[in-house]
């Protein structure tokens, strides 16, 4: 039979609280203000599709909603290859110390607010910045690199990139040495090692690291707008100016409902392909 | 003459400050079942790891077929290790994990599968071919190790305690399927562990080793029967060790004198020491005679009874001497219904001459 207890419960109340008072609360508020009306500039409550038939009857919404993806998933893509080497190093190649001091190192940048370290770039890509400046010595440039999609994904790495480090070194560090040395032993080359059995042996830290990344990146506002430029807009800069155009605070919540499907759906889709028993 | 398989030259293996490895030299030859034996730390796994390629020899070489294969990496190597751990391929089928090698080796898939599924056939376990490793008793994994390293056909199969996670029925079982195996395959076994009995049990040659160094290499009956010295004589226990200082010398022969008694043993391959040298022999447990009345014997120890042990027909008993040292006596269960311990009082450890085998000065 089961007992009722205080102290357990009493362990339990504060996540229950917190979640639904700042997640679930929220997150009901946004799907219910999604069927609102806008009228004079001033929200009411109300059930209407009017604002979902609009936004996704849009193209521009769909251009903007396809963009975050491509710019998310290429920036994830980008992030877990850049990653990889350096992890595989710290995990495989260096010492217990060396290792110890880079997962700090790789701490230190979480210490500065991101937006400063986007306007840092600033310096670095602008067209009298310092790789412009760099190159002209060769002949080359000046490159456009603000403004553009080559901008927004290097301010995502900014964010994502030490973190996916990171994860991806834990998720190395736990595969088993000896089953590198028996992939070794029976004749596996190095470079086939890694996705013969590093790889599959690590796949649910590798996945949950890219599934980190994508929803960093794809839910991030700072990146395209300052380093992306705005135009063409991603989702989240489409929320910010969906509600300065006109108080259109339900057309917005359509948009978030939107990310917040997506992302659900890869997170889900992420977790169950980290967990799955076996490969192919 | 045909080269020894393996032969290890002045093989010496540091970590940073600690030598794992010490001047070791000793050779394989093809057939043979060989086991390095010795406590844990002794070097022995490290040797079997630098004949694999996994770790390189800090001095000396390594040569195989008359090759030194010091430069060689580990993947281009015939030489598939049978891991204590197993480190089976956990995200693979067993089936998949017996392609393993051969896929590495670029034969086909068809053939692949065939020579796998063959050699789960072989090792009884080919109803498990597509299961998960996970869901394989250790005995069966156990097998499912063995036929993903010896599909590959090497010549030379090396084993490091494969069976110490198994339950001791388990053990004999594998101890024969080893046996047999090396047999029909007619391959080299090199067989790593810190167990006696599977040591003894299988090889045709034991190396023993301690702290970095060879002690002794041999047949196991040499090993058990002559212990080269004390490190050996007390690893390979059941034997009664009497220390003494030495009081007289002559050709072949020496006196001991000790706290249990003054005896004369054969020196045998060992230089003679010199008077005053502490020295050793050892007799072992089941040379070693018991009664009730004084033998006429010169090798005579009076002690009394302490403790019995029965292992089935085997029947030790433990005596303690008067100086307080503890003396074994191992015999048959049937012998020992002869003797009339019970009433008496002071019994009578002795042996024959020949029985006494002096291990040297320490």
């Amino acid at each position: 039979m089961r007992t009722f207890s205080i102290f357990k419960q009493t362990f339990r109340l504060p996540i229950v609280l917190w979640q639904s008072l700042f997640f679930i609360g929220p997150l009901c508020f946004t799907v219910a203000m999604s069927f609102f009306i806008v009228r004079n500039y001033r929200m009411q409550e109300d059930f209407v599709m009017k604002n979902w038939a609009k936004m996704l009857g849009r193209d521009y919404f769909w251009d903007s909603y396809f963009l975050t993806w491509g710019l998310a998933g290429i920036g994830t893509i980008v992030t877990m290859t850049v990653a990889f080497p350096a992890a595989y190093t710290l995990a495989f190649k260096v010492s217990e110390t060396v290792r110890r001091w880079a997962i700090f190192m790789l701490i230190i940048p979480f210490f500065t607010s991101y937006l400063v370290r986007i306007f840092s770039w600033y310096v670095i890509l602008a067209e009298s910045g310092v790789i412009n400046a760099g190159l002209s010595y060769l002949g080359l440039g000046p490159f456009v690199m603000l403004n553009t999609k080559f901008g927004t994904v290097v301010g995502y790495m900014t964010l994502t990139l030490p973190l996916v480090i990171i994860l991806q070194t834990f998720a190395l560090s736990n595969v088993d040495r000896s089953l590198v040395e028996a992939a070794f032993n029976l004749g596996c080359r190095p470079f086939r090692t890694i996705y013969r059995v590093i790889l599959p042996m690590a796949r649910t830290g590798l996945i949950i690291a890219a599934v980190f990344c994508f929803i960093l990146s794809f839910g991030d506002f700072v990146s395209p707008y300052y380093l992306g430029g705005s135009k063409p807009p991603t989702l989240p800069i489409l929320i910010v100016d969906t509600v300065k155009s006109g108080q259109q605070w339900p057309r917005a919540a359509v948009v978030a409902v939107v990310m917040m499907v997506t992302l659900f759906v890869v997170a889900f889709a992420g977790i169950m392909a980290a967990y799955r028993r076996r490969v192919g | 003459m045909v080269a020894p398989l393996v032969e290890f030259r002045s093989v010496v293996k540091r970590f940073d400050d600690f030598v794992a490895v010490e001047d070791v030299n000793f050779t394989i030859d093809a057939g043979e079942f060989v086991a390095i034996m010795g406590p844990s730390g002794c070097g022995k796994t490290t040797t079997l790891r630098m004949l694999a390629g996994l770790e390189a020899p800090s001095e000396g070489n390594i040569l195989m077929d008359g090759r030194v294969m010091n430069d060689v990496p580990a993947h281009e190597r015939d030489t598939p290790l049978v891991w204590q751990s197993l480190a089976l391929f956990p995200f693979l089928t067993a089936r998949e994990n017996v392609e393993f090698g051969l896929q590495m080796r670029g034969v086909g898939a068809a053939e692949c599968r065939r020579r796998a599924l063959e050699w789960l056939d072989r090792m009884e376990i080919s109803e498990f071919a597509e299961r998960d490793i996970a869901s394989l008793s250790g005995g069966q994994k156990q097998r499912v190790a063995l036929a993903r390293s010896l599909v590959i056909e090497p010549r030379i199969l090396l084993l490091d305690e494969p069976l110490s996670a198994l339950d001791a029925n388990l053990v004999i079982r594998m101890q024969s399927v080893l046996t047999r195996l090396q047999r029909e395959l007619g391959i080299t076994f090199v067989y790593v562990t810190h167990s006696q009995s599977e040591a003894f049990a299988m090889a045709d040659r034991v190396v023993i080793m301690s702290r970095g160094h060879i002690s002794q290499i041999g047949s196991p009956k040499d090993i058990y029967r002559a212990p080269a010295n004390r490190f050996v004589a007390e690893f390979v226990g059941r034997n009664n060790i009497i220390a003494g200082a030495v009081t007289k010398t002559a050709a072949k022969t020496v006196t001991i004198e000790g706290s249990l008694g003054s005896f004369t043993v054969q020196t045998g391959q060992h230089d003679a020491p010199r008077k005053g040298d502490v020295a050793r022999f050892v007799v072992a447990a089941d040379l070693a005679q018991i009664s009730v009345k004084k033998p006429k014997s010169a090798n005579v120890i009076p002690c009394s009874l302490i403790s019995e042990e029965f292992i089935g027909s085997i029947v030790t008993l433990f005596l303690e001497a008067e100086d307080g040292s503890e003396l074994k006596v191992q015999l048959q269960e049937r012998e020992l219904s002869k003797v009339d311990l019970k009433s008496a009082t002071t019994t009578y450890l002795s042996w024959a001459d020949e029985h006494g085998h002096y291990i040297g000065v320490d």
